[in-house]
């Protein structure tokens, strides 16, 4: 089966691009951030550097796993959507369900294999970069030399590959056994997530404004809210869809797709709300933060700088790392549609009503995330600022609400749009055989 | 954008539904050019039902295609209810298509995320066209699917699919609806209850039905059926019989050059 699965690989690269992005990405993420930890681990380095780098190096290597996950998970689970003909004829000529699971998790190790020697190269050039800036701000000492060794190497490798046979375990089984019955572990989780967020998000009150922790209750709190919000999102699609009146044949059609395909969005609207949420919350926060900072009077220390420093790195690699999911799944379930969309034409839709239909449905799911997200950002930023500063709300205006929801917008209805011109460039009576 | 030759100010049907004049096609480049329709010339009356027939590789599903606005011809004119077809945009051969040509395909080409009902009615939200909803569930009434209004397709037999598509062509009053193998992927029985309602559709309604199929039963429900072979008319045969369309496909290559 692994003979199968190398082959399936060097005969459709273009298939794993995503998967080898996902990767390529995490595994530079996290190597990057943990040849920190081997730098920290070297002799004769004063406590404070030691400090900063190790500090750093767990934060964004959590993230950094967490987002692989996800990342790896999102686009298998995509890739072996749109192979279930593939594995239904490997089934039909005798492919137990083991040999199956082997093929899929097989191609998955290698990809991921792939991308995280792809990412060796950049991850050593991005952990000198990253310690030169430590050392520019005063983080780190200058004394200190960039060292990337065996910790780094090894938690690159192992995460990524542990991840990725995760994941395409996960995707394949889920595609070998039919549809769901995670009704009720769904529902605990969304609930757990929701509470625990309130709980942390209330906890805020109870640090004083100069506490160095008081930062992190509000943001896992906004974290925890918008997982619990990302799972009660197809519901929340719906309950907004019952209320959505649209005219227009295009809205009309919309509307009713998208009350059909909320279950299968799910994915896509996670990845907009986590986006929005974390964004917002970390980059307002830390708005609040500095510039409260700032009217003390006060220089910053360390630390302050180090939880500046992780915040936007944080933001920016899950704004890069969300780009690629949303744009990947978006492109699948899009080009998915070309079946339909044909059907849409024959029975008289126009290629500008079919692109208004997506534009449409598109526009309705990102401002559904977009306003779940802002929501589970603000249940951070709130009482953040309250106990920070005077007042309820942060002084920074809308600009850096209005750049993520450009960056969001941007992104979906570009995707969208984009790929559905392009499915639509086959006649519509080919698009309807193709995949009859 | 289309040129009127007969009625300008006649909104009734023309008593041509159909005709095509030397229309040709042919697909891919230079050495590896296939002609598929070779200067076909055609004309069906309004309210007749006509098989079109002919080996695979005939030209029939282009004749088709090129007669319904789905494909553009290299050269010849088709016209539609006595309107010439112009070539142009995708958009606008759509509008074109709309209220004059209604399809009913082999694999229904229903959309799944709507119920029977709004499949029925959405060619005419598509157009901008008030919807008449008792209109068209008595459609749905009379292809047999009164009880079946809230159903989604793929909770429908194939019979009961393609019975939709009927209604769905028959609900906008198209002047000719184009058949592709409709009864392709049913049973007989299904299969003899699609035939007796685009007959129906027909001898009732009055509309024009042209349908492409290989199986000469299909084809002895039609009033004539026209043979394709190489692209070009092989022939037409009126009142058809099963034995006879049978009998004529099994020598089509010996009249070629016959000609209509």
């Amino acid at each position: 089966m692994f003979v199968l699965a190398i082959r399936s690989i060097r005969q459709r690269p273009g298939r794993f691009l995503a998967t080898l992005l996902a990767a390529f990405l995490g595994a530079a993420i996290i190597m990057t951030f943990n040849s920190l930890q081997d730098t920290a681990s070297q002799h004769g380095i004063d406590s404070v550097s030691t400090d900063t780098l190790s500090t750093s190096a767990s934060v964004v290597g959590g993230y950094g796993t967490l987002l692989v996950f996800f990342a790896v998970t999102s686009t298998l689970t995509v890739n072996v959507r749109q192979r279930s003909r593939e594995l239904e004829t490997l089934r039909c000529s005798g492919a137990t369900p083991a040999q199956l699971k082997r093929m899929v998790v097989g191609e998955a190790v290698a990809v991921a294999l792939l991308g995280a020697i792809l990412a060796v190269g950049p991850a050593i050039l991005g952990g000198r970069a990253l310690l030169g800036a430590f050392k520019d701000s005063g983080q780190v000492a200058r004394s200190v030399n960039y060292s990337f060794g065996p910790f780094a190497l090894q938690s690159g490798l192992g995460i990524t590959l542990l991840a990725s046979a995760g994941a395409a375990f996960l995707a394949v089984r889920r595609a070998t056994h039919g549809r769901r019955r995670q009704g009720r572990a769904r529902t605990f989780f969304t609930y757990a997530a929701l509470v625990a967020g309130m709980v942390s998000v209330t906890a805020t009150f109870a640090f004083s404004a100069t506490d160095a922790a008081l930062m992190a209750a509000p943001a896992y709190g906004a974290i925890l809210l918008s997982v619990g919000l990302a799972l009660l999102a197809p519901r929340l699609l719906k309950g907004l869809l019952d209320r959505l009146q649209l005219t227009g044949a295009s809205g009309w059609l919309a509307v009713r797709n998208l009350r059909e395909r909320a279950d299968q969005l799910a994915g896509i609207l996670m990845s907009l709300i986590l986006f929005t949420a974390v964004s917002t919350a970390t980059l307002y926060m830390q708005a609040v933060e500095s510039d409260a900072v700032k009217a003390s009077g006060l220089k910053k220390s360390v630390d302050a700088k180090n939880l500046e420093t992780l915040n936007f790195t944080v933001v920016g690699i899950i704004v890069v790392f969300v780009c690629v999911m949303l744009v990947n799944s978006l492109y699948a379930a899009t080009t998915y549609r070309a079946r339909e969309f044909g059907g849409q034409r024959l029975a008289g839709a126009t290629p500008g009503q079919v692109l208004r239909t997506v534009a449409t449905e598109t526009a309705i799911l990102t401002i559904t995330g977009i306003l779940s997200g802002t929501a589970a950002a603000l249940a951070g930023i709130i009482p953040f600022t309250m106990v920070r500063t005077d007042s309820i709300l942060p002084h920074q205006g809308l600009g850096i609400w209005l750049t993520v929801v450009t960056v969001a917008t941007t992104v979906t209805l570009g995707t969208s749009l984009l790929t559905a011109r392009r499915v639509l460039r086959t006649p519509a009576v080919e698009a309807v055989a193709l995949a009859a | 954008m289309f040129r009127t030759v007969r009625r300008t100010h006649d909104k009734g049907p023309a008593a041509e539904a159909l005709r095509l004049v030397k229309v040709s096609r042919t697909y891919g480049r230079d050495d590896s050019a296939v002609t598929a329709l070779d200067g076909v010339t055609l004309s069906l009356e309004r309210g007749t039902f006509t098989a079109v027939m002919g080996p695979s590789g005939s030209g029939k599903s282009t004749l088709l295609q090129c007669a319904a606005g789905l494909d553009r011809p290299d050269s010849g004119i088709v016209m539609v209810d006595g309107v010439e077809m112009t070539g142009g945009s995708e958009a606008e051969l759509t509008r074109f298509r709309r209220g004059r040509i209604g399809f009913v395909f082999q694999q229904y080409n229903l959309l799944d995320t709507l119920t029977v009902a709004q499949n029925t009615v959405l060619p005419l939200k598509l157009a901008g066209r008030r919807v008449d909803r008792r209109r068209a569930q008595e459609v749905l009434v009379s292809v047999g699917l009164g009880d079946r209004l809230g159903h989604r397709p793929d909770q429908l037999s194939g019979g009961q699919r393609q019975r939709v598509a009927i209604a769905r062509a028959l609900v906008t009053e198209p002047r000719v609806i184009f058949a592709d193998e409709p009864t392709g992927a049913l049973d007989t029985r299904s299969a003899r209850g699609v035939l007796l309602l685009l007959r129906e559709a027909v001898r009732v309604h009055g509309r024009t039905v042209v349908m492409v199929t290989h199986d000469p039963v299909a084809a002895s429900y039609a009033d004539s059926v026209v043979f394709l072979a190489d692209g070009r008319l092989a022939g037409r045969m009126h009142a058809p019989t099963v034995d006879a369309v049978a009998e004529r496909l099994a020598h089509l290559g010996d009249d070629v050059t016959v000609g209509v």
